[in-house]
Parts: C-alpha cells; structure tokens; sequence
C-alpha cells in the first residue's frame, strides 16, 4: 500500500474509531437519562448556593464579582469533566476488565487514549455549555460568548487539564489507590482556575491558569482570540500542548511499568 | 511462581515422577512424537474418542504443512526473584485449540498475558502470525481476539450489538458496513444471542456474558482467540454450548484457539493438544490421548471378602505396586498397578490364598486428570477415590 493510502485508511479509521467512541458516551448518557440529568443538576445546585447565598451574605456588591465566577465555573465544570472522564475512566475500565481489551485495539492503544481524550473535551464542552445557559438564566447577566474565541482558548486551556489527567490515570495503573490524591487535583483546578497570573506571569505556566486568564477576559471583556497578544496566544497553546505531550508521555511510561510488574488490568 | 534457586530442585522432582518415555526429544518437556510445532498426534486415533468426529481433518484442510500461527521463544517473564514463566518455547498450528493446563499459580494467565504483550516479558519472543507481539503490536492485534479470566472483557451497560460495535471500531470497522454488519449477524446466530442482540449485557446470564465476550473476541474474523478459563462459572449446558462453538470455529474457520482451564473435562472433550505448565515452566506438551496413554498403567482394583492378614498384605505390597489398600470391616479394596496384564492371575490368587473370596477386579483406566496431577507432581487421588 502506498503511504497516501496508508494515510487515508488511517484517517478513516480513525474517524471510525472516533465515532465508536463518541456514540459509546452518547448511548450511556441517554440510557441512563436520571444519572445524566442527576449530574448536571448537580452542579447547577452547587453554583445556585453560591450565588443565591453569596447574594445574601454580600448583597448588590456580589454582582461585582459575578461575571468572573459564571466564567470560572463554566471552565472548572468542563476542567472537572475533562480530568474525570479520562483519569476516572480509566480506573473504571481497569477495574472492569476492559482496559486490556483497549490495549490491544488494533487501531493502538495511543490512538483509543486520544480519540476517547477528544470524545472528553468535546463532551465537557457540552456540560460546560449548558451549565453556563442555566447559569446565565439564572442571574440574568450577559457574557460575550464568541465561539471562535471561547472554544479554542477553552480546548488549550483543557489540554492541560487532560496532560494531569493522564498522568493520574498513568498513576492509577500502576499504584491502583490514588483517589485521595485524585480528588486533591480537582479542587487544586479551582485555584489554578483563580490563579493571578497578572501579578505573577509565572503561573501562567501551570494548568488551567493561563486559559482562565483568557477566557475571563473573552467573555467578560469581550476580547477576541485575535485581539490577544500573539505571546498570550503562544503561552496558551505552548502549555495546553506541552501538558498533554509531558501528561501522554508519562502515561505511556507508567502503562509500560504496569505492563512489567503485570498489573496492567488488576485493581 | 518460585525463586530461580528453586527452580532446578523443582525441575527435578518433576523429571523423577514422570515416567521413562521414549519420547523426551526436549530434555524437560514430555512430548510425544511430533516435532517442535507441529501438531501432535492429532490423528484419528487421537480424536476418536470425541463425539462429534469430525476433528480428524479440520473440515478436510489440506495436510500440508503451513507456518505455525503462533510461535513462543524462550518466553521468560520475573519477577525479582520469581520466575513466573520460565523459557518456554511452543508453537501452534493453524485450527489447533491448545489448551494450557496447570495448578494455581503455575504461570497459566501469566504465559497468557505474556503471549498477548500485556506484560514486559524478561526474555524471548512471540510471534502471531509472524508478527512480533511486543514489536509491532498493533498488527499482531488485528489478528488476535482474547478474552481473559476475572474481567468482565465487555461493557455491560451497552447492548450485545453495541458492544460489537465498539469493539469493531476499535480496529477500524464501522459497524454500518454490511460486511461487517453481516458477520456480526452470523457470530451472533453461531452462538444463539441472535435474538438477545439489543438486550443490555448486564440483563444477560453469566454463560450469555460469557458468550458476549467471546463474540467481541471474534468479531473481527481474528485467526487466534486467547480464551482464559472461558468455561468458568458457566453451567454445564453453557460449557457444552460454548465447546462445541469453539470445536465448530476450529474446523471451518481454522480458528487457531489458546485457552486456559482448570476444568478437565473442557481440556480433555475440546483440546487437540495440551500444554502442561508447572511452576512456570512447560512440563508436557501432547495430544489429550498421548499424555494419558503416557500415564496408562495396567491398574487394577480388587475388592475381596474377608479381612487379609497384615503378613499377606505385605507380600503383596512386596511384590506389587499397591496405590492404594483399604479395608472396611469384612470387606478389603486394594488398587495395584500392574506391569502386565499377564499379571493379573497371579495377583488374584495371592488375594484368594491370603483368605479373601473374589468380589470384583475392575481395570482402571487413566485420564487427563491422572496425568494432570502426574505431570505437577501433585498426588493423585483419582484413582484413590474411585
């Protein structure tokens, strides 16, 4: 076979692949439509108490502050959803029994791991869409919620969320009991997510923190991707990819170990 | 598993409770009269006492010799100190289901594991197909289906065709191609979940689950399934569903079978062949006859009337190999194994001059179990209890 149509059956497997993946999620989430919405209600709930008791407590001078925490939620939800549907699903299919049966997918493991990180993204977007609709309805505030922008800055600031998210899965593999330090993370994701990046430009090189800095300034400030200095734009992508590339590598590495000490599928 | 100190007193023992066989042209492997990689005897001897005779040719498959589907070199895999596989080296014909036998912890799931890349190993190769597992592991999969033991293998919140379909994507097939639509239909008529194919998995029984995870298995038309302990837990009307499947997918398939099984009667009733793994190494490597005939001693079981005097019984035992004397009230059973039959006469007739009336002499014959529990050095208590 010639590379270019070794190239295109790789391409269309992988779309194959992708749609395997991606109609997986669905199908789960529709069968099981109470666990579905059960989740979804319950973020809205955590960020109703938030506003309806920061309301009460601080009153008008609440809403001061109001836009920066609609948009800080929308990305810690989708940051939440990202990090646990890849580290928190591979557990999961460790424990079933199903992660060996990825590892030797034709296609490759690398490509299953990146096409169900891609499933993750796109699907954290959904859950970060919608909590942002009922957030906005809720308050009755407006954002700028300019596509272009908002999507790339929040895949990138995701990126990094899911290079974590493999080494915590890479972590889980090989050790099993990490739960402790895997819940530690997500509430770590809150405060990268508040990171002041401003005062201390190094943060920016820590997960989440530069694509928060972003997204804030998109939707509240109404910012478009091109309107960023090209150096803002670089650190993004640089950080987003260098994460995930670090995160993936680490992955594979700890896979491998578990592989030698032959704990691969047990949990 | 055991430490590599132990591992040359272990090989010992195994050699000295084995029986002289003509047939050792690998110094630690029993092995009859085949060559590495070939089939052993899978003559029609060998498989005349199967009931579905139809095993003697896999459906009339020419008999020349093809490249073994899968060759293991010096397979070894440690742990520190432990060797859980130790330099094993087999390989597999096309259509042959091998089953790999041995006791708890012998290296069975580890072999298998090892053979599948799913563990490092230390040392050797294995080829599927003649495609390196650990070197080009990616092609080696799109021939291999594998279901392995204590894992659930599919997902249960998705359907039997969902699952198909997850699993087909997972090497690129789209589940809307009516080639592969089609032959996810066949597998599924092939193993009676035609019309459970958009039950949940979860509502399934446990053999039905069982049966999904062999479909997955093969649902991209492999060449090899690696099947760890696939019987398990399943009831006997299941174990005998799934048996005759994989006997059927052996002979018009020429589906290559690896399978691990505590249950002896699976090995014995579906195996062309049989690898004996002990203490992580190969300690038999035969046809299911070959290594009970390897075994077949002229056993007797007496029964006689009358208790023997113990002066008689120690003659006996002087003489004869006794397995095994119990005596129960007026009544003595004696289990002794003969060296010819020609013997039997005269052992008889010790037992009536000793003072005891005939009641019964039975021959015992051997089975897989018997040279199971010969071949692990593990004491035999079949012909004890029988």
């Amino acid at each position: 076979m010639s590379s270019n149509a070794t190239t295109k059956e790789t391409a269309r497997e992988m779309l194959i692949l992708l749609g395997a993946v991606a109609r997986k999620q669905y199908i789960l989430l529709r069968r099981y439509p109470v666990n579905t919405v059960g989740g979804l209600l319950a973020i809205y709930v955590f960020f109703a108490l938030i506003f309806f008791g920061g309301r009460a407590v601080a009153g008008p001078a609440f809403d001061d502050s109001l836009d920066s925490l609609i948009v800080g939620y929308f990305l810690v939800t989708m940051a939440f959803s990202a990090y646990q549907d890849l580290a928190g699903n591979v557990m999961t299919e460790a424990q079933w029994g199903t992660l060996e049966q990825l590892y030797m997918a034709p296609v490759g493991f690398g490509r299953v791991m990146a096409a169900k990180t891609v499933v993750n993204v796109a699907f954290s977007f959904l859950w970060g869409g919608a909590t942002l609709v009922l957030m906005l309805v809720t308050t009755g505030r407006t954002l700028s919620v300019d596509l272009l922008t908002v999507v790339p800055v929040g895949v990138f600031a995701l990126a990094s969320v899911v290079g974590v998210g493999f080494v915590m899965a890479g972590l889980a593999l090989l050790y099993k009991r990490v739960n402790s330090i895997f819940g530690l993370l997500q509430f770590g994701f809150i405060g990268l997510a508040a990171a002041p990046v401003e005062a201390a430009p190094v943060l920016k090189l820590l997960p989440l923190a530069q694509g928060s800095f972003m997204l804030q300034r998109a939707m509240t400030g109404g910012v478009r991707l091109w309107e960023f200095p090209l150096r803002e734009v670089g650190i993004l992508v640089a950080v987003g990819m260098g994460y995930v590339v670090v995160g993936y590598f680490v992955f594979r590495l700890l896979t491998r170990r578990a592989r030698q000490r032959g704990v691969l599928g047990h949990y | 598993m055991r430490s590599p100190a132990a591992s040359n007193a272990a090989r010992e023992t195994i050699r000295t409770t084995r029986p002289e066989t003509n047939h050792t042209d690998h110094d630690e492997t029993v092995r009859s009269d085949h060559t590495d990689g070939e089939r052993s005897n899978h003559t029609d001897g060998e498989r005349s006492n199967h009931t579905d005779g139809e095993r003697s040719d896999h459906a009339g498959r020419p008999e020349t010799r093809e490249p073994p589907v899968i060759e293991v070199s010096n397979l070894t895999k440690r742990y520190d100190e432990v060797v859980a596989v130790d330099d094993v080296s087999f390989s597999v014909e096309q259509g042959t289901i091998l089953g790999v036998l041995g006791p708890n912890g012998a290296g069975k799931t580890t072999l298998l594991k090892a053979m599948l890349g799913l563990l490092v190993p230390t040392e050797g190769t294995v080829r599927v197909c003649g495609i390196d597992v650990h070197d080009d592991p990616e092609r080696a999969y799109r021939r291999v289906g594998a279901t392995l033991e204590g894992a659930r293998n599919v997902y249960w919140r998705l359907t039997v065709r969902e699952n198909l379909a997850f699993f087909g994507g997972l090497a690129g097939e789209s589940a809307r191609d009516p080639a592969v639509k089609a032959r996810h239909d066949t597998l599924l008529d092939q193993l009676d979940l035609l019309d459970r194919g958009d039950d949940v998995v979860n509502e399934l029984s446990r053999g039905m689950k069982q049966k999904v995870a062999l479909a997955c298995a093969l649902a991209r038309d492999v060449d090899v399934a690696f099947l760890d302990e696939p019987t398990l837990g399943l009831d006997v009307e299941s174990s005998v569903d799934l048996r005759r499947e994989l006997r059927r997918l052996a002979d018009e398939r020429g589906l290559t079978v690896v399978l691990t099984s505590h249950d002896m009667s699976v090995v014995e009733d579906l195996c062309d062949r049989v690898l004996v793994v002990n203490q992580g190494q190969v300690v038999a490597d035969d046809g299911v006859t070959s290594l009970v005939e390897l075994f077949r001693t002229s056993a007797v079981r007496i029964v006689v009337d009358g208790r023997l005097s113990a002066t008689t019984e120690q003659a006996i035992r002087a003489d004869y190999t006794v397995e095994s004397w119990e005596t129960d009230g007026d009544r003595t059973r004696a289990l002794v194994a003969l060296e010819e039959a020609n013997d039997l006469p005269a052992l008889s007739a010790r037992f009536v001059e000793g003072g005891g009336r005939l009641v019964s002499v039975n021959t015992v014959e051997p089975d897989l179990t018997e040279a199971f529990l010969q071949l692990t050095g593990s004491e035999s208590t079949t012909r004890g209890t029988r």
